[in-house]
């Protein structure tokens, strides 16, 4: 069976989990990561170097990186899927939002994460997480345009970007910030809250 | 023809310059991003609503940007292609790993050096944050180093996995930075330095 090791209070976990729901893809959960430790014990290690959640052991095969298991999990159980389509273009327009997600998004959306979830009031750099958030909401922005002719980020239906994308719009509307109004964004959150379990279980939870 | 806009000195359009030139397809480059600008511009917004470079379009006005996704779009459509992306759900994802590890790791401590030394003016560098970033890179260039103990490549075979991390390994061993002893890596090094898309494209003074 599939072995997951990753703590559920990770964002990148978040994305595995709703994945393996999504597909309903067998799967075993071990914590590890944050106050779980084991990342950097040498049998972790040796599966994944980076030290970091999630990793995934498949039938002797480790992989590590949330968005290239989300592709391989896809790939490997329902390559015909059109959670991830087969046709290039649909294909690429998918992998563009996911590698948008690792490279744009998800610096500021830390940052505006890890001040008001996880780090003590008095220790918190609230200049920094403004400006982080006014990057946030310009990236977010993007995304409300997308949304305009849009169900989901790439269609009609759910892909893996939108799986990609769902803890930190989650974050995104659980946080206690400013958000300007953007209602394709809300209008998307709730569609996926409504109509994915996989999303309410694992994703749209208490932050933590 | 194919046309890529961005700036040639910049590594993400290097990975891109470097696919076209192994894959032999013809291509137009337009400068754009950095002192160029034209990325803010109504028309190039409408391509890439991120404002980045490289933007890729293909001869039938189809368009796609983020670097990383145009190296699988390109060897998925184009021929030859799939020597540099295994098609096997374990190789393809151990591509990919390393690919995810770029944009998700290893850019960050390099943008930091890179910046620093080379886009900066002297006085106004921030040292302490080159000591950060630099055992940072370190720690992750030390990962590959490890990887290469068993292969040539990251990956296993030569693949987009080594060029979307070439043009940050040329300035790992380019800037004027002390960098532990590597030698798979530099070994490494040495072997995409043998590939004349690579000198040409990616292993180009810094600017």
């Amino acid at each position: 069976m599939l072995r997951l090791w990753g703590r559920t209070s990770s964002s990148n976990v978040m994305k595995v989990l709703w994945l393996c729901e999504e597909l309903s893809i067998p799967y075993e959960r071990i914590d590890a990561g944050g106050a779980f430790g084991r990342t950097n014990e040498p049998f972790y290690l040796a599966m994944n170097p980076n030290g970091r959640v999630p990793t995934i052991e498949d039938d002797g095969f480790s992989l590590w990186e949330s968005n290239a298991i989300l592709r391989y999990l896809a790939n490997s159980r329902a390559p015909s899927h059109a959670i991830y389509p087969t046709a290039p273009k649909a294909r690429a327009d998918v992998e563009r939002w996911m590698d948008w997600q690792l490279a744009s998004l998800n610096g500021p959306m830390t940052t505006v994460f890890f001040t008001y979830v996880r780090t003590p009031e008095p220790e918190r750099d609230y200049a920094a997480a403004a400006r982080a958030r006014d990057e946030a909401e310009a990236l977010w922005r993007m995304v409300e345009a997308r949304l305009a002719q849009r169900d989901y980020l790439c269609g009609d239906t759910l892909t893996l970007a939108d799986i990609a994308l769902s803890p930190y719009l989650h974050r995104w509307f659980a946080l206690p910030i400013q958000r300007a109004g953007l209602a394709k964004l809300a209008a998307w959150y709730d569609r996926m809250r409504e109509h994915h379990a996989g999303f309410r279980t694992h994703v749209a939870v208490a932050l933590s | 023809m194919i046309t890529l806009w961005g700036r040639a000195n910049s590594v993400n359009v290097m990975k891109v310059l470097w696919l076209l030139d192994e894959l032999a397809l013809p291509f137009s480059r337009i400068d754009a991003g950095g002192a160029f600008g034209r990325t803010r511009d109504p028309d190039y917004a409408a391509m890439n609503p991120n404002a980045t470079v490289p933007t890729l379009v293909m001869p039938n006005g189809y368009s796609l940007w983020e670097s990383n996704s145009i190296l699988r779009y390109l060897c998925r459509t184009q021929p030859g292609g799939n020597a540099f992306y295994p098609e096997a759900p374990e190789t393809r994802a151990d591509v990919e790993r390393w690919m995810d590890w770029q944009l998700g790791s290893l850019s960050d401590p390099m943008r930091v050096l890179f910046w620093t030394f080379v886009r900066t003016p002297e006085p106004e560098r921030d040292m302490a944050a080159v000591a950060q970033a630099l055992p940072q890179a370190g720690r992750l260039w030390g990962m590959l180093e490890a990887q290469l103990a068993s292969r040539d490549y990251p990956a296993g075979a030569f693949s987009i996995a080594d060029m979307t991390l070439g043009g940050f390994l040329h300035r790992w061993f380019s800037l004027p930075i002390e960098r532990p002893e590597m030698p798979r890596l530099r070994a490494w090094y040495e072997r995409l330095l043998e590939r004349p898309a690579y000198r040409k494209h990616v292993a180009v003074p810094m600017s």
